[in-house]
């Protein structure tokens, strides 16, 4: 790579609206698993004679996702008709918007090793999603397969799509940009915002230029279907345009896609020249007028954003950043942490908590944050009972293992476990250690005559005494303890 | 004025076949049209906005609520080509036929 | 009781109180239709089983004393491109041959709703651009005044159908002057109501922002009746409006016209229009006039010049949009050609007729990038400063009065290869789908070679009832519109 070379990124991110029905019919958009063509109705099939009828709630949700980033919503806002042929978009035209979007500028604010960065928000705009293509042939690309088949399911599915200005300047930002922003979609309750399942696409706009002022085209890149293969393909293109230029070449302004499985972005675009959308308004549709007391009640109804929540339980917690950022990278997960903390539980022995114990869970798809098998009450009990010294780390993680399983309190848990309120350390350890030595006097005679070079003989004590205590005592304690009593 | 070539590349964006005959009666058609149209060239519009059909309302908004639909089964029954549930289209010689979203 | 000739109105009444029973009106429709059909071609699907089946069950409620309904027995023909659920809908063209709705128009929900029994389809310019009833898949229709003319178009069956006598009352669709000019043609009443009155759900789209679906009749009482039965609001049509309707039906019943403006347009008036049409409208004023109207000059200067020209910039573009979906892939016809890009040139190459492709092929050319400013974006700006000038001159005048047409009936085949020749035809029609607003021809006589004369009246937005009132003054002075050829064929 080039040295001070520059890479400018803008995304189009496009985000599945969860509606319960679609954007024009009242056909469900619980499309993933169902049926094919199984979502359908007359108006989403583009029958003659159909006419679409606007879903108040993609109004809505459009909305918080403009109010969140401090957008300039439209006072009226209209459709348009982006007109183009292919099978899976019934009336051959998509519902679109073009010139006058529902929402205009805003601002993402990102966190790079330099610190926040701030990134622009372009535009937000609504429109439909097509449906599917299901390919016949094998090798999974359309092109030469004998025929090709049609699910209308996704057809009308809502869409909002969020384009950001091209103030993303590497692959890392681009990837921040858009785990912000699924965090934000999520937040606000709009979205599932899924790479995967495709409630949350994203196409990128790449380009580079030199300081010696060479600079490629802008390339646009389709087709990555998660946070890696984002990373991953706009690294390739930086590489790919990089070697071009530095040969004196020209980047040529397309369409490619990423393939994953070869690891690089493919041409899209054959000979044929780019579409001719042909936008026009939508003469089926009146304007949506903005009703400014809808906004305000949208407005007041906001939840707490991501990023002001992070910023108050860093000073309500005193959390740090990383702390922050993993508490509030879930709604429920905050929300979780802060009902904790409410009842009772120490903060920053909290976070840590949920850093070791629970994240991991919740990881393995063991842990629900919003259905929490452990009650935040019951959770705070047994963060008491640590911080107060009554019960070891290692003891805890047992203790919490069976509040897991059985759905109790610290309290009972313990009990079941058989460990006593009184942690086994100071006084109380001594005595169990010495009882221990008394009854192991030849380990402790070879230890004294060096024949413990490896240390296996104090292990061995060691494990002893951990079995004793039951856990409830601490390692390091007890290491100590039994090294000066053995002397 | 409207080249043979442009009604050439004009049915093939809307994606009509034409004859060959046809371009030329096309053409003089097409050239006929916007010649009226262009008298209009004289009409003074300064000032004017582009007429929008639904001033004064705002568009109508329905409830989120799903009512499924019953006649999906003839829909595909009655579609050209079908298989199961599915729709079906003839093989897709290159993907530059494709679009995003 | 004669059957021939009877008004919707009538009919309900009748067969409501058990002078005549559904059945037998049934029976009268298609023995009319069989003596015709062969000169006419006026309808595409006849459903005289179905129909049949309908006059059935309602002679039975007639029975059961639980016969409700404003339309009650009555039958009506709609145009083909009007869905109606399980029944062909082909609007005139190939590309749908064969194709069964599942659904029905919001239209046809209404009328079958208030008891009327849908006899046929009728023919129509293939998805409605036209004004002949010759750029149809299914042949020609004739004039019932004189078989060698055309009845006008786009909804000339519909037409053709209430002047024969097949029904009283049919529904046409208006973009460009497809209700109005048939009506003048065929010698019968027919209303294109305001822009956003009657929903479009169910209507196979041609021009978007200008389709209207409205009757006719051969009175103005039954086109009251047909306007109120089809125009509440619809939830499926978002610019079909909200609100209450007039009560259209007893619009007419105030016969004085005290303090009306009527308007005329001296423009109009011109060597261009068949002189007869002008002595027409000149007739009409005067009756308005006895009536209590006071008549005044207004101007619209550039409506009758511009609106041609913007009307097909603007109809064409919203048209190569609405059409782009016929490609075989979910219902109509389909060409077999290998790949999916010959599937949609051959399909659409082969299901659309050459009025179709003209249009369609101006539409996207219009829309095409680097023109969509010259062009359609311009046209957007003349269709505005039209919208004004009504604006401007209903200042002046409550209606406005000029012919439908200008010129009467012309014969079959005589201007079909002139397009543009064709489209004059609908230059006074055509300003006021531009403009949104409700129009009404009337049939004021017959000319001196017997074909009938047809007068126009329009009115601001939402008016209707004035159209209504005016029309039944020009019905107490010149009688109802007769039947085309008498009761006695």
């Amino acid at each position: 790579m080039t040295k001070e070379a520059r890479t400018i990124i803008g995304l189009e991110v496009h985000v599945q609206l969860s509606t319960q029905s679609k954007m024009f019919c009242s056909c469900s958009t619980d499309y993933i698993g169902a049926v094919p063509n199984t979502n359908i109705c007359p108006v989403c099939l583009g029958l003659p004679g159909t006419l679409p009828v606007l879903n108040g709630k993609v109004i809505e949700f459009a909305f918080r996702a403009a109010l969140a980033l401090g957008s300039r919503i439209a006072d009226r806002t209209w459709f348009h008709r982006k007109n183009y042929f292919y099978p899976d978009l019934p009336k051959a035209y998509q519902i679109s918007q073009y010139d006058i979007p529902l929402a205009s500028g805003g601002t993402l604010v990102i966190e790079t090793e330099k610190g926040k960065k701030k990134i622009g928000i372009t535009r937000l705009h609504l429109e439909e999603d097509a449906g599917k293509l299901v390919h016949e042939a094998k090798d999974g690309r359309l092109s030469g397969s004998a025929g090709s088949l049609v699910d209308y399911n996704r057809a009308g599915v809502p869409l909002v799509e969020i384009v950001s200005e091209p103030d993303l300047a590497s692959p890392e930002e681009a990837r921040d940009y858009v785990v912000l922003l699924r965090q934000l979609v999520r937040y606000l309750g709009i979205s599932d915002g899924d790479m995967e399942s495709g409630s949350l696409r994203v196409d990128a706009n790449i380009s580079r230029t030199f300081p010696d002022g060479r600079f490629g085209s802008k390339v646009e890149v389709k087709n990555m279907n998660s946070l890696a293969a984002l990373e991953k393909a706009l690294a390739y293109e930086e590489r790919r345009q990089d070697k071009i230029l530095k040969n004196g070449g020209a980047i040529a302004q397309e369409t490619r896609h990423w393939d994953d499985g070869a690891g690089q972005t493919v041409s899209s675009r054959g000979k044929e020249e780019a579409h001719d959308y042909r936008y026009f308004p939508e003469p089926d549709l009146p304007p949506v007028v903005i009703n400014e007391s809808a906004i305000a009640n949208i407005r007041e109804n906001l939840p707490e954003l991501p990023w002001e929540k992070e910023e108050r339980f860093r000073e309500e917690y005193f959390l740090d950043r990383e702390e922050a950022t993993l508490l509030v990278s879930g709604k429920n997960l905050a929300e979780y942490f802060e009902e904790t903390v409410k009842a009772g539980a120490d903060a920053k022995l909290a976070a840590n908590w949920f850093r070791t114990e629970i994240l991991r869970l919740i990881n393995e798809g063991k842990f629900d944050p919003g259905t929490p098998p452990a009650s935040a009450g019951n959770l705070a009990e047994l963060l008491e009972t640590v911080k107060e010294g009554r019960l070891s780390n290692t003891a805890a993680k047992d203790v919490w293992g069976k509040m897991l399983q059985d759905g109790c309190g610290a309290r009972e848990a313990m009990k079941t476990l058989g460990l006593s309120e009184g942690s086994a350390s100071g006084e109380k350890l001594r005595a169990i250690i010495e009882e221990i030595l008394e009854n192991q006097q030849e380990v402790v005679k070879e230890i004294h005559s060096g024949k413990d070079l490896k240390g296996k003989k104090l292990k061995f004590l060691f494990g002893l005494v951990m079995r004793e205590t039951r856990g409830q005592a601490d390692p390091a304690e007890v290491k100590e303890t039994i090294e000066k009593m053995v002397r | 004025m409207v080249t043979e070539d442009e009604v050439r590349h004009i049915a093939r964006l809307i994606r009509l076949e034409v004859d060959e005959n046809e371009v030329s009666r096309l053409q003089e058609h097409f050239n006929e049209i916007l010649e009226h149209f262009h008298s209009l060239g004289k009409v003074d519009l300064a000032g004017i906005d582009p007429f929008t059909p639904e001033e004064g309302r705002s568009c109508p908004l329905r409830e989120d609520e799903v009512h499924p639909w019953s006649g999906r089964n003839a829909a595909i029954e009655s579609a050209p080509l079908s298989d199961g549930d599915f729709f079906k289209v003839p093989r897709i010689i290159s993907e530059v036929e494709s679009d995003d979203a | 009781m004669t059957l021939d000739g009877l008004g919707a109105a009538e009919t309900a009444s009748a067969i409501r109180n058990g002078d005549v029973t559904a059945s037998a009106v049934i029976d009268n429709v298609f023995k009319r239709v069989n003596a015709w059909e062969s000169q006419l071609n006026a309808l595409i699907t006849p459903l005289e089983e179905r129909a049949r089946q309908d006059a059935e069950r309602l002679d039975r409620q007639v029975k059961d004393g639980k016969a409700a309904g404003p339309l009650y027995g009555v039958p009506v023909i709609v145009k083909d491109n009007m869905c109606t659920e399980g029944i062909p809908t082909t609007c005139g063209s190939n590309i749908l041959e064969g194709w069964r709705p599942p659904y029905d128009a919001w239209v046809i929900r209404k009328l079958r709703e208030a008891g009327a029994v849908i006899v046929a389809k009728s023919n129509m310019d293939e998805f409605a651009m036209g004004s002949s009833t010759e750029h149809s898949a299914h042949g020609p229709t004739s004039n019932p005044w004189d078989t060698e003319r055309v009845p006008g178009g786009s909804s000339g069956g519909s037409a053709a159908s209430v002047s024969a006598g097949y029904v009283p009352v049919a529904l046409g669709s208006d973009t460009g002057g497809s209700i109005r000019q048939p009506a003048s043609f065929c010698g019968v009443y027919g209303l294109k109501p305001t822009y956003g009155l009657v929903s479009r759900f169910g209507l196979v789209a041609f021009a978007s922002s200008l389709d209207q679906i409205g009757p006719f009749a051969r009175n103005m009482e039954d086109l009251a009746l047909m306007l109120s039965v089809i125009s509440p609001h619809d939830p499926q049509d978002a610019t079909c409006v909200e609100g209450k309707r007039p009560d259209y039906v007893r619009s007419g019943d105030n016969a004085s016209l005290s303090g009306l403006r009527v308007g005329i347009v001296r423009e109009f008036l011109t060597d261009a229009v068949d002189p007869e049409l002008v002595v027409a409208v000149r007739d009409t004023a005067a009756i308005l006039e006895d009536a209590g109207a006071s008549i005044v000059d207004v101007q619209l200067p550039n409506a009758g010049k511009a609106g041609l020209p913007c009307y097909y910039i603007i109809a064409p573009a919203e048209a190569s949009s609405n059409l782009a979906r016929y490609d075989g892939i979910r219902y109509g016809r389909r060409e077999d050609a290998g790949d999916l890009i010959g599937q949609y040139l051959k399909t659409r190459g082969a299901g659309f007729g050459n009025e179709v492709k003209r249009r369609i092929l101006t539409g996207t050319y219009v829309l095409s990038s680097g023109y969509y400013d010259a062009y359609y974006l311009r046209a957007l700006k003349v269709r505005r400063l039209i919208c004004r000038e009504f604006d401007q001159a209903f200042g002046e005048a409550d209606v406005i009065l000029m012919p439908t047409t200008p010129s009467l009936p012309f014969r079959k085949g005589e201007l079909v290869d002139d397009p543009v020749q064709m489209y004059m035809s609908d230059v006074f029609t055509l300003p006021i789908n531009l403009a949104g607003l409700p129009g009404l021809s009337m049939y004021t006589g017959s000319s001196r070679s017997g074909l009938p004369l047809g007068v126009q009246i329009v009115a601001p937005r939402w008016e209707e009832c004035r159209l209504l009132q005016c029309g039944r003054a020009v019905e107490n002075a010149l009688g109802p519109a007769p039947l085309a050829g008498g009761s006695d064929r």
